[in-house]
């Protein structure tokens, strides 16, 4: 497939706006300034089919319709570039090779939707994009592209990093806007959303790297050209960011529903050492596992959901049959309560839970009822507050419920039969 | 830098008109404080919330909440050493180990010179160079118990 998301990444310099005009960038914004209205931009990102790619895969044409109609003012366009979920980094290649192709996407939307001032939240734990996108950022202003009256039309448009701090509830669009406000990041209840009540309760739009990245492409080309790539109610390229065992990890971008096994097998090489996939958790840490039998799965937003899973972030993590899934799961339950921000009590104590029991089993410790106990806790937390608390006990229930025999064979052992192999 | 030093820093950002409201200077006055003194106290707390208009304690419930915050004392080297899942899978415990052994320190602590910090990093997005370990804003890739060392000397480490 032609690559269009990681056109520039390879140009030496790929993150200088000379490289990325040579290479046909901001033609898409002159385009849409000049020859385009707003209502036509959102109907073309509407007719393209693109649905956001930060996880929960809202249609993008119509969060711009909503962002669009609302008349308060002043409206904001925040790009979420907060990709805190283990083992995700694809926005890292965009944010670090190609910051003017978000910086275009952005202008794009705000001119669409009506926003006069921007902000890209980008997580703590990217200092070198912050450099990369904050003279990106400055370029874009000497060139004419951000400011007042950009290329000589009525539209106006100021953009600026905010940086995050390490939380990973941050990702969550109404956290990080609590964060943008100079307050713990902590999740809003929903409604209003932030489309009309976000950053000081104003209208904000809150889009993904990847999904604003797509979006000069769509100008360019058009949203039927755009609509035939890759899955018919999912369309476009997506990029995979595959790590864990396999020989070739890294970002890879491939048409929406391309199917697991040839992410894994012909794109990242296969695993290490030729061993036997043991287990695939395929859209980020707080996806649901697959087995090596449940791989054929095209990777867009619906095939997952059928298969009990999410495409969420669309990070593939790959363990083979020397890794324990007890240790795994711990692994990232772990995490999820390092990150749960508190508020609510099904996140704030399910998480805790749930790494005292997965910790127990891993350590021998842990008893048959353990498992019961994981399924009900992790049902009880289907009620918390935010997708956080709502997705956090997905790689441990899952686990248990298709991987028992390796969670009873720590019970019976008194030990984690890996521990000697690791 | 001085306490006066990090105020005229507060009032430059808050004059630069990047947000609409002072509240939101917040984060990024806590960044300058986080890169220019070894700890943000509660005096270096207070210098925000004088010149941004809020109630000290606003400021400190902002810079407790963030894990990159540091309101203890830290190293003049902050390592960071990721054990999230790819990063486990590809061995980052053994390379936090290795630091800990060396270092003589446990994760959390700093070493009695000041010089380093050892953390435990959640995912820091850097799983295709699995396991990664970050010096400040520096990345160090595909980290091996032996490049340990070599990154330590490269930081001033005696050992």
């Amino acid at each position: 497939m032609e690559r269009l998301l990681l056109r520039n990444v390879d140009k030496e310099n790929s993150h200088t706006i000379e490289v990325y005009i040579k290479g046909g960038g901001y033609q898409a914004l002159k385009k849409a300034l000049k020859e385009m209205s707003p209502e036509d931009i959102i109907e073309e990102v509407k007719e393209s089919g693109l649905r956001g790619r930060g996880g929960a895969g809202f249609p993008t044409g119509l969060k711009w319709e909503f962002a669009a109609a609302d008349v308060k003012e002043p409206k904001f366009f925040v790009c979420n570039a907060d990709e805190g979920e283990p083992c995700t980094f694809k926005d890292r290649v965009i944010i670090e090779k190609d910051p003017h192709a978000l910086i275009e996407g952005m202008l794009i939307g705000a001119y669409a939707t009506g926003c006069r001032y921007g902000y890209i939240y980008l997580r703590g734990e990217y200092p070198i994009g912050r450099k990369i996108l904050e003279r990106a950022i400055a370029e874009a202003y000497e060139k004419g592209f951000l400011g007042e009256n950009i290329l000589g039309t009525e539209f106006s448009f100021d953009l600026y990093v905010h940086s995050g701090a390490g939380a990973y509830i941050c990702g969550e669009e109404t956290a990080l806007i609590d964060s943008l406000e100079g307050r713990r990041g902590e999740p809003r209840i929903k409604p209003p959303f932030p489309v009309n009540a976000g950053y000081l309760w104003q209208p904000t739009v809150v889009n993904n790297v990847e999904t604003l990245a797509n979006i000069p492409l769509i100008i360019e080309r058009g949203g039927k050209w755009y609509s035939q790539i890759g899955s018919p109610d999912c369309p476009g390229p997506k990029l995979y960011a595959v790590s864990g065992k396999v020989k070739r990890p890294g970002v890879y971008e491939l048409p929406m529903g391309t199917p697991l096994r040839e992410i894994i097998y012909e794109h990242a090489g296969g695993i290490v050492g030729d061993r036997k996939l043991k287990a695939v958790f395929p859209g980020g840490a707080s996806s649901c596992v697959l087995t090596p039998e449940e791989i054929d799965v095209p990777m867009d937003f619906p095939s997952l959901a059928k298969a009990g899973t999410m495409l969420g972030s669309g990070a593939v993590m790959v363990l083979d049959e020397t890794d324990c899934i007890v240790k795994a799961a711990l692994r990232l339950i772990e995490f999820f309560r390092h990150e749960s921000c508190g508020k609510c009590v099904p996140c704030r104590e399910g998480t805790d839970w749930l790494v005292r029991i997965v910790r127990r089993i891993e350590e021998g410790q842990g008893t048959e009822d353990d498992l019961d106990v994981i399924l009900s806790v992790s049902e009880t937390m289907e009620n918390s507050f935010c997708g956080l608390g709502m997705a956090a006990h997905n790689p441990v229930a899952s686990t248990v419920k298709k991987f028992r025999e390796e969670f009873l064979k720590h019970i019976k052992l008194g030990r984690c039969p890996f521990r000697s192999g690791q | 830098m001085t306490l006066e030093e990090f105020r005229e820093k507060v009032r430059e950002l808050k004059n630069s008109g990047k947000y609409p409201v002072a509240r939101s200077y917040i984060l990024p006055a806590l960044w300058i404080a986080e890169k220019n003194f070894p700890a943000i106290t509660h005096e270096v707390m207070k210098v925000v919330a004088e010149e941004l208009g809020v109630k000290p304690v606003e400021v400190e419930e902002v810079a407790e909440f963030y894990a990159m915050f540091h309101t203890k004392p830290k190293g003049k080297y902050v390592i960071r050493v990721c054990t999230n899942l790819s990063c486990m899978l590809c061995g980052g415990e053994g390379i936090l180990a290795k630091f800990s052994d060396l270092l003589g320190i446990s994760p959390g602590e700093t070493t009695e010179d000041g010089l380093f910090t050892l953390e435990v990093s959640e995912c820091m997005g850097l799983c295709d160079g699995a396991p990664a370990v970050t010096v400040n804003e520096e990345r160090f890739l595909k980290v091996t118990s032996e490049k340990v060392p070599e990154i330590l000397r490269k930081f001033g480490w005696k050992g």
